[in-house]
């Protein structure tokens, strides 16, 4: 309970400076992929250092959290998405660690944050962000059961509370984010980590 | 006065107004030839406080990235790209050292520095400085920020904008490259290994 508190949503999300500069990792928010976009072929690894191809869940609509430890704000989304994958409403939830120390680092936070459902998944090598375009993390995409993107959340989001619920039904039916209320991005407050 | 607006412009106005269109054509054109002039001078300081310059790596080539660690919403990837692409190289990273440089040093001391970057691995180098000695760096870079001012009671909860990218500079410290922060660590591998020895 703690360190939900940590979290604040963004009620002046409206407020926050947008980016100035042309190419600073700076968009948030929902950005939905109009029409869905096919992903290229993207594997991660298990704890074990198996490969897991992202398209093992071909024929099931995917929650892709990308995240790293050093990443406070993604730190402080994981147990969202713990509750969120305990919950198994019908989307896959994976959370690909880019820690570059890999299993050890990323286990550490699981385990620090008491996190139990979430399996352990690693890209350590960082390929992801070229091959899925992530300019900043935390970064959720979106999938369908065809494979492809339909949208992404750029920040962190409260994917087990009811304002992602819009965005998860549409992702569970098959439909496009065209229309879709977003969750609002959560902001950390407090000193920094 | 108001009715001198309704005639047409003196001849003085007409060449002051052309001085100030040239002057702003000027203003627009300079960014952008300026883009591929980075000289890569800097004189900063290590997270473990010593005074650096461009000179302080000689015979190594250098991969860095400006920036700011302290992101309460959204985090830059390049750090964790740089860290990609030297596991990549296996041993030959040895020939290159990863840099950031803070354009926030307030809240980016040689120490908060050393104990972010642990995560990266022992290679990296944090960079920081008083403002004067990070804005120096910056331009010499070409890399453009700006600080935020804080939000209403925390002096210390303030956003800072920053170009990005990824800059490869060689064994001397001159500019080589400046990659897309979009690039993956594989990408950026492939980069530097004609470089290596």
């Amino acid at each position: 309970m703690k360190r939900r508190a940590f979290l604040t949503l963004a009620a002046a999300a409206a407020a926050l400076p947008r980016p100035l500069l042309a190419g600073a990792p700076g968009r948030q928010g929902l950005v939905p992929a109009e029409p869905p976009r096919p992903l290229p072929a993207v594997e991660f690894k298990d704890a074990e250092g198996r490969a897991v191809p992202l398209s093992t869940f071909k024929g099931k609509p995917v929650l892709l959290n990308v995240w790293a430890s050093y990443c406070a704000p993604c730190v402080a989304e994981l147990p969202a998405l713990d509750r969120l994958k305990a919950r198994d409403g019908g989307i896959v939830v994976l959370a690909v660690s880019l820690d570059p120390l890999g299993a050890k680092q990323a286990g550490g936070t699981l385990r620090r944050l008491d996190v139990t459902h979430l399996d352990l998944l690693l890209d350590p090598g960082f390929t992801l962000t070229g091959a899925l375009a992530l300019p900043s993390l935390p970064t959720t995409l979106l999938i369908d059961r065809e494979g492809r993107e339909i949208g992404r959340f750029i920040g962190a989001a409260a994917w087990d509370g009811p304002e992602a619920a819009p965005v998860l039904d549409a992702l569970r039916q098959g439909r496009t984010l065209a229309g879709v209320t977003a969750p609002p991005v959560v902001r950390l407050t407090g000193p920094a980590p | 006065m108001r009715e001198t607006t309704t005639e047409s412009p003196s001849p003085a106005m007409r060449a002051s107004a052309f001085l100030m269109l040239l002057a702003l054509l000027l203003l627009l054109a300079v960014p952008a030839t300026a883009q591929t002039a980075v000289t890569g001078r800097f004189r900063l300081d290590d997270h473990d406080g010593h005074r650096v310059t461009q000179d302080s790596y000689a015979g190594k080539l250098r991969l860095m990235t400006f920036g700011y660690t302290y992101c309460p919403d959204i985090c830059p990837t390049s750090l964790g790209t740089m860290a990609g692409a030297l596991t990549l190289l296996g041993d030959a990273a040895a020939q290159v050292v990863p840099i950031f440089v803070t354009v926030d040093p307030q809240r980016d001391t040689a120490a908060h520095l050393k104990d972010y970057l642990d995560a990266f691995g022992p290679r990296f180098v944090g960079l920081t400085g008083t403002a004067r000695m990070v804005d120096d760096a910056a331009k010499a870079f070409r890399v453009r920020y700006v600080i935020h001012p804080p939000a209403a009671g925390e002096p210390d909860s303030y956003v800072v904008d920053h170009s990005a990218g990824i800059y490869i500079m060689d064994r001397d410290g001159a500019f080589l490259a400046k990659l897309p922060h979009l690039m993956g660590a594989d990408e950026v591998a492939e980069r530097l290994r004609p470089l290596l020895k």
